[in-house]
């Protein structure tokens, strides 16, 4: 067109690629830049905002006299919100009696129906988990230094269990973490637990003490994260390998644009270029796979947990029932037996105790033959 | 996975009791807070968020609260929707029962829309207004994210798009964004270049291919456009400024007399269809009735905007269709037998 769009598209600002889905891809230092232009430093302060400056400007903007400032306040205040009088006790966890509004309609319903149920069904685990994600609010931390500074970037990320298991073909799983805008992806890779990190591999039946010494996580210290096209490697260990290589030289054969390489430790989040809501991968121990989805970058506020060493902070995960001894159903299960004679089933999980119990002598010989694997349970996180 | 049920089954109630609200404010014909939190304490909202809610539920509903009270903040609501939008805001965000309180989240691409709005409240002098909003951004009510929601990809749920209430709805204002000043500029800047060019390369400059007049007529084509707007607009408005009782009566009347007249032509639409042999001289449905526009459901608060354009068009030619459906397993039944109203496919008979 001749005359041009009258405002340029703003290529930093997040708009929606589908809408409530996901948007296109921009640059998170970017972004950060665009609002804290569009503010002014004391709207994202942590303090709090004096009154008598705040009204002061206010007066002066719009040229009004103090007594119509007066009065404006006294009408705007909070208290002309308030539905009882004053000395009226109020009851806040029963829905007031004929509710006109729609939703507190339903919601007497649902208490109504609550009433009647005998058992009240709230474990004890997901009240605790509930209380997690309000665990660090608020934080200060003692040293100033490690205060999080103004205007700094929050994000918040998704990471999925891998989905190789039936059960987590229905729900999705997660554990959402809260990083700052200037960690490294490395941050983000150490921070994720995946029970797959501490998989021993190999039989341990003649030397069951050995079996700590041999981590996945210890072993296979390649990772990488994708990124729109691009793919993060770990580099920061000399055994670890460009695992991306393979896929890039797979790319390169089929019809797909070119991916690029770059290193995990070197590339912060500012210098990231995302979609927000996209789903994403990271992979280690070769085939572990997870997929990761930002859904939220904001700027950092007052009732944020404020302390730099808190983060990356974990703010939900998903509890998996774990699997229980076969002989005492107490304690998790840490071997698995197969070819066992003396299990009743094979394969059989037994903890620690059970397990030395029944399979090895006094002295610590081995009794029978059978192949014994440490176990490492999905829920040894919760 | 608790989160989308809650969110689906507390949605609809609570967009009901938001257009309630914002309904009768709009009916105050005025922007001013005190008008706002007389209809607040009223309707007794800030009862919304009590009763117990379980664990995080409390959380998780203040936070959806505040999420869809954000959408009427926006366009293309009007003006005052969108002031009572900003109260309704400052409502929730004060009389929630979390804590710490659950702020309202503001996304990068609507600063620029709430800024405009920010400026013509200025301009327009709504000290209230202004007040609010920058008592929110002063006491930290505010984050600044990147996008009103958070984001976690749920392709195959059903997505729930707020739906814009139709009665809210800003007047289109489509003529005057498709020719807007810089476009006549242009469009004169262009036409004038043409004119010279041709003076320069023919002698007889008396053929003319384009209107000479062009963006003059544009620009009062426009005006013409605006001027019949406001006349259609006032002349709604004054009817009602000045019948406000009796119209009220008359509406209740009406609405009964509609009804009546509504089942009247159903059943007309469909006995009256003759039979095979008989097609060509089809009897034609007095459309009369239904044409006058009557409402669709008892509401609680009576509309005094007039339907805008789109709905209007709706209404014309999409409405109607519904009642001439002609229900042939009636045709050949008698009026006494009552199996035959039962829903069962029966083969069509000819009498």
């Amino acid at each position: 067109m001749a005359a041009g769009s009258s405002s340029n598209v703003n290529e930093n600002i997040p708009v929606f690629e589908y809408k409530d889905i996901n948007t296109k891809p921009f640059h998170v230092g970017s972004f950060r830049t665009a609002w804290l232009e569009k503010l002014k430093p004391i709207d994202y302060s942590y303090e709090d905002k004096y009154e008598e400056n705040e009204d002061a400007d206010f007066a002066k903007e719009m040229g009004i006299a103090p007594e119509t400032l007066d009065e404006l306040k006294a009408i705007c205040s909070v208290d002309t919100l308030r539905c009882q009088a004053e000395d009226e006790p109020l009851d806040t966890n029963v829905v007031p009696p004929d509710p006109t509004l729609q939703t507190l309609i339903q919601r007497k319903k649902k208490q109504d129906y609550k009433d009647t149920l005998r058992i009240d069904k709230i474990s004890r685990v997901d009240h605790y988990q509930d209380e997690l994600e309000s665990l660090a609010v608020g934080k200060r931390p003692e040293d100033p230094v490690d205060l999080v500074p103004e205007g700094e970037i929050i994000l918040s990320i998704n990471v999925l269990y891998p989905a190789i298991f039936e059960r987590f073909r229905y729900v999705r799983p997660h554990m959402t973490l809260q990083m700052l805008g200037s960690h490294s992806l490395v941050d983000l890779r150490d921070a994720i637990c995946c029970i797959s990190d501490l998989q021993v591999f190999g039989e341990f039946s003649n030397t069951p003490d050995m079996a700590p010494d041999f981590i996945s996580k210890d072993h296979f210290k390649s990772a990488f994260f994708y990124f729109e096209g691009v793919f993060y490697n770990d580099m920061r260990h000399p055994e670890c390998q460009d695992m991306s290589e393979t896929t890039i030289d797979w790319a390169k054969t089929r019809d797909f644009p070119t991916f690029h390489k770059a290193n995990m430790e070197d590339t912060r989040f500012y210098d990231l270029k995302v979609k927000v809501g996209y789903p994403y991968l990271f992979c280690h121990q070769g085939d572990c796979e997870h997929v990761v989805i930002i859904t939220d970058i904001r700027l950092a506020h007052k009732d944020d947990c404020l302390d730099r060493k808190l983060y990356p902070l974990l703010t939900h995960k998903h509890r998996v029932m774990t699997r229980k001894c076969a002989v005492c159903h107490v304690y998790i299960g840490r071997w698995l037996t197969t070819n066992d004679p003396f299990a009743p089933n094979d394969p059989c999980l037994f903890c620690e105790r059970c397990f030395r119990m029944l399979h090895y002598d006094k002295k610590g010989n081995k009794l029978g033959q059978f192949l014994a694997y440490p176990y490492v349970d999905p829920g040894a996180f919760n | 996975m608790p989160n989308g049920k809650a969110k689906d089954r507390f949605l609809k109630p609570l967009v009901a009791d938001y257009e309630e609200l914002l309904g009768r404010f709009q009916q105050t014909e005025s922007v001013r807070f005190e008008e706002f939190t007389a209809i607040w304490r009223n309707m007794g909202f800030s009862s919304v968020f009590y009763g117990s809610l379980a664990g995080n539920e409390m959380r998780e509903f203040c936070h959806l609260t505040l999420t869809m009270a954000f959408n009427y903040f926006l366009p293309p609501y009007s003006f005052q929707i969108r002031v009572g939008g900003l109260y309704l805001l400052y409502g929730l965000y004060h009389t929630q029962l979390a804590s710490p309180k659950e702020k309202i989240r503001i996304a990068l691409k609507d600063w620029e829309q709430i800024q405009k709005f920010y400026q013509d409240s200025v301009n327009s002098q709504h000290y209230d207004a202004v007040y609010i909003i920058r008592k929110l951004i002063a006491e930290n009510a505010v984050l600044y994210t990147a996008m009103p929601q958070m984001l976690t990809f749920r392709v195959k749920k059903k997505p729930q798009h707020h739906k814009v209430c139709e009665e809210f709805r800003d007047r289109p204002e489509r003529v005057k964004d498709l020719i807007s000043t810089d476009m006549l500029q242009e469009v004169a800047n262009i036409q004038g270049h043409h004119e010279r060019l041709k003076a320069s390369v023919l002698e007889r400059s008396s053929i003319a291919v384009t209107q000479q007049d062009l963006p003059a007529r544009l620009h009062s084509c426009v005006l013409e456009f605006l001027h019949w707007q406001d006349r259609h607009e006032n002349h709604g408005d004054a009817d009602h400024l000045v019948y406000a009782e009796e119209k009220a009566q008359q509406v209740e009347s009406s609405n009964r007399a509609q009804l009546l007249a509504s089942i009247k032509t159903k059943s007309y639409g469909c006995l009256a269809e003759a039979s095979k042999s008989r097609r060509h001289r089809q009897v034609e449905m007095d459309t009369s009735i239904s044409g006058t526009g009557y409402i669709k459901e008892a509401t609680k608060y009576h509309k005094s905007r007039a339907p805008s354009l789109k709905a209007r068009t709706n209404k014309n030619l999409c409405g109607e269709g519904d009642e001439q459906k002609i229900q042939y397993w009636l045709l050949s039944a008698a009026e006494e037998d009552k199996t035959a109203c039962k829903n069962r496919p029966m083969p069509l008979t000819s009498e």
